[in-house]
């Protein structure tokens, strides 16, 4: 199936998830309109437009990405690096900004090719620094 | 009018300095954006008096705009929303090894444009503004529509992708406050949904997360290492020449477009991209490296920023974060904005404007001077930069609510972007319809309250049947040609 119309089944099932949400908000009139009502019109576009997409695609029609995130061998890394975000967001309120960040950007860096250690802890430390004179010292900015 | 001197005094002159290149400094930071930065430093402001803390924080507003275009050109990743669209060539021309002559030209047509704006400002306040009164919410509904069109119709690409991930965007602004009633939507009891999603955390990740996934899986695509020599920095004679029309172009119709409430300056630069692909000598090499795709832009935002302060100034209405601050920052400060504001604070209307004038010069000169400095971020690998932009993309999530959910939202918008990219899906028509989307829910619930349910009362103006017409046409007009071409195929 072409990559075009099987995210047009995602969109569409997206909007289908969104419009059964939807319905928890009264309508009301179109004179008095509800909380509901703008919902439900965005929905049925989306619903629509992931109709019209399923119907265009055609094999052979899709253009090739700018940059292709497929390559065989090259979805490994963004996939451990998404995971690593994802660590990253969880301890961010529990254990702070700088002792987190601190290991994001050496395990990032560490996966990015840089190699050896000196340099991704330098880089860690430096990155991690200034940005905490930046946000926090200077504009003041409560991270945790 | 003698006031207009006010801001040559030293204090504030000196407020206006800080005002500028700490405004440069966030629209080069991708995320914190100007309204983020102007609330962080209300306090100080506060304490300088009203003329000096009001001149530093629309310093701050004016110079992100410059700053905004930075990011865009050297790293793909937006200071700002209204910078998105310099992405699309200015990040091209970067890795053509012409990113420092693309930084110059958007200096050099942000000046043009902010003190064009600056003159007109002063010159037709009054009487624009009455112009821009007479805007209700039909008119609103009608202009935030057509933008919506324009913007399937000159993103590039399939027009179905584009307008399904405007429409993505305007249901991603429904989460939280309904802006009539006060209903809380789908936030499935999580609190920090209730303020809904963080504009600076969607784009930060759709931009920057997902450009550093998209770099771990394309490592050698991604921002070549090359050095940009130092005669480079700056453009040739046939940039500058072929920079003159769409910066000029792009002033006029960004000061237009900012004078219309909304989020005009990130309309402006889309609007004038899509001029320029429809009549600009070089349209077809748009899209890969064309020094028309900044010029052009980078005029209508800074242009716009400078329309967007009429409504504030004379009518004391805000139409954007920034100038909301600044509402708020005139209103603690005990200024009053409106009709009285000229008769009641002289020094303060003059001297604000006077330091538009002063400020557009200082921006200049503290740009293009640095532009060898930021096109060197060019050359660094992105194994140095990427990490840091991680780091960035998160404090600039979190700072924007000092909320958690926001950098969660960050991750999850950085991962759907990378596949967003994978899947040839652009974001910046996303990003737009979360920043349309209460505009549109509002107006359009106004216009049907106001013609009491009557759907006929959206097109009951002048000026909104015209853009309603307008953005019909735009969006029938390709179908009717693809189902020619078809024809004759």
């Amino acid at each position: 199936m072409p990559r075009d119309r099987l995210s047009a089944i995602g969109l569409a099932i997206f909007a289908v998830a969104y419009l059964l949400g939807d319905r928890r908000y009264p309508l009301d009139t179109l004179a008095t309109p509800g909380p509901g009502l703008f919902p439900l019109v965005a929905g049925l576009a989306l619903l629509a437009l992931a109709v019209w997409q399923f119907t265009v695609a055609r094999p052979g029609r899709e253009r090739e990405p700018t940059r292709v995130a497929g390559a065989p061998g090259s979805i490994g890394s963004p996939l451990v690096m998404a995971g690593v975000l994802v660590v990253y967001a969880a301890l961010f309120p529990a254990i702070g900004f700088f002792v987190t960040s601190l290991a994001l950007v050496f395990v990032s860096s560490r996966l990015m090719g840089l190699a050896g250690w000196w340099r991704p802890a330098a880089l860690a430390l430096g990155v991690t620094f200034v940005s905490h004179v930046i946000f926090v010292t200077w504009l003041g900015v409560p991270l945790p | 009018m003698s006031d207009l001197f006010v801001a040559l005094t030293p204090p504030n002159l000196l407020a206006c300095f800080i005002g500028t290149v700490l405004g440069t400094i966030v629209g080069v930071l991708p995320g914190l954006g100007p309204a983020g930065a102007m609330a962080l430093v209300l306090p100080l402001t506060i304490k300088l008096g009203p003329t000096a803390g009001l001149i530093m924080l629309a310093g701050i507003y004016y110079g992100a705009m410059y700053g905004g275009s930075t990011t865009s050109i050297l790293v793909n990743v937006p200071g700002e929303a209204a910078s998105v669209v310099t992405t699309i060539d200015g990040y091209r021309l970067a890795r053509k090894g012409r990113a420092g002559a693309a930084l110059a030209v958007a200096a050099i047509a942000s000046f043009v444009a902010g003190t064009f704006s600056v003159v007109a400002l002063q010159v037709a306040a009054p009487l624009v503004a009455r112009a821009a009164l007479a805007f209700g919410p039909a008119e609103y509904f009608a202009f935030a529509l057509l933008g919506v069109v324009l913007l399937a119709n000159l993103t590039g690409g399939s027009r179905v992708k584009s307008l399904g991930m405007v429409v993505v965007g305007i249901m991603l602004a429904t989460v939280g406050m309904d802006p009539l009633g006060g209903s809380v939507r789908f936030t499935f009891d999580l609190g920090g949904a209730q303020a809904g999603f963080s504009f600076i955390a969607v784009t930060a990740g759709l931009f920057g997360v997902a450009e550093v996934l998209t770099s771990m899986a394309a490592p050698a695509s991604v921002m070549p290492a090359a050095r940009v020599k130092f005669r480079e920095l700056y453009p040739s004679r046939e940039e500058l020449r072929r920079s003159v029309p769409p910066m000029l172009r792009g002033t006029v119709l960004g000061f237009l477009v900012g004078l219309i409430p909304g989020p005009a300056a990130t309309i402006a630069s889309f609007v004038s991209y899509g001029v320029e692909k429809k009549v600009s000598k070089y349209r077809h090499e748009l899209g890969t490296g064309a020094i028309e795709g900044v010029a052009g832009p980078e005029a209508a935002n800074n242009a716009a920023a400078g329309g967007g302060m009429i409504p504030l100034l004379s009518l004391g209405l805000p139409f954007t974060p920034s100038t909301a601050v600044l509402l708020s920052g005139m209103l603690l400060m005990s200024v009053t904005p409106g009709p009285f504001l000229l008769r009641d604070h002289p020094q303060v209307f003059w001297g604000v404007i006077g330091s538009f004038y002063v400020g557009n010069v200082m921006l200049l000169l503290l740009n293009l001077p640095l532009v060898g400095i930021f096109a060197r971020v060019a050359t660094i690998p992105s194994r140095y930069l990427m990490p840091g932009v991680l780091v960035l993309c998160a404090v600039a999530a979190y700072s924007d609510n000092n909320n958690v959910f926001d950098v969660w939202v960050l991750v999850v918008a950085g991962i759907v972007g990378w596949a967003m990219r994978a899947l040839d899906y652009n974001p910046a028509p996303l990003v737009l319809g979360l920043v349309l989307g209460p505009l549109l829910e509002r107006s359009l619930l106004q216009a049907l309250t106001i013609a009491r349910g009557d759907v006929r009362g959206l097109w009951s103006s002048g000026p909104s049947a015209v853009m309603l017409i307008a953005a019909g046409l735009l969006f029938v007009a390709p179908l009717v040609s693809g189902l020619r071409r078809r024809a004759r195929a």
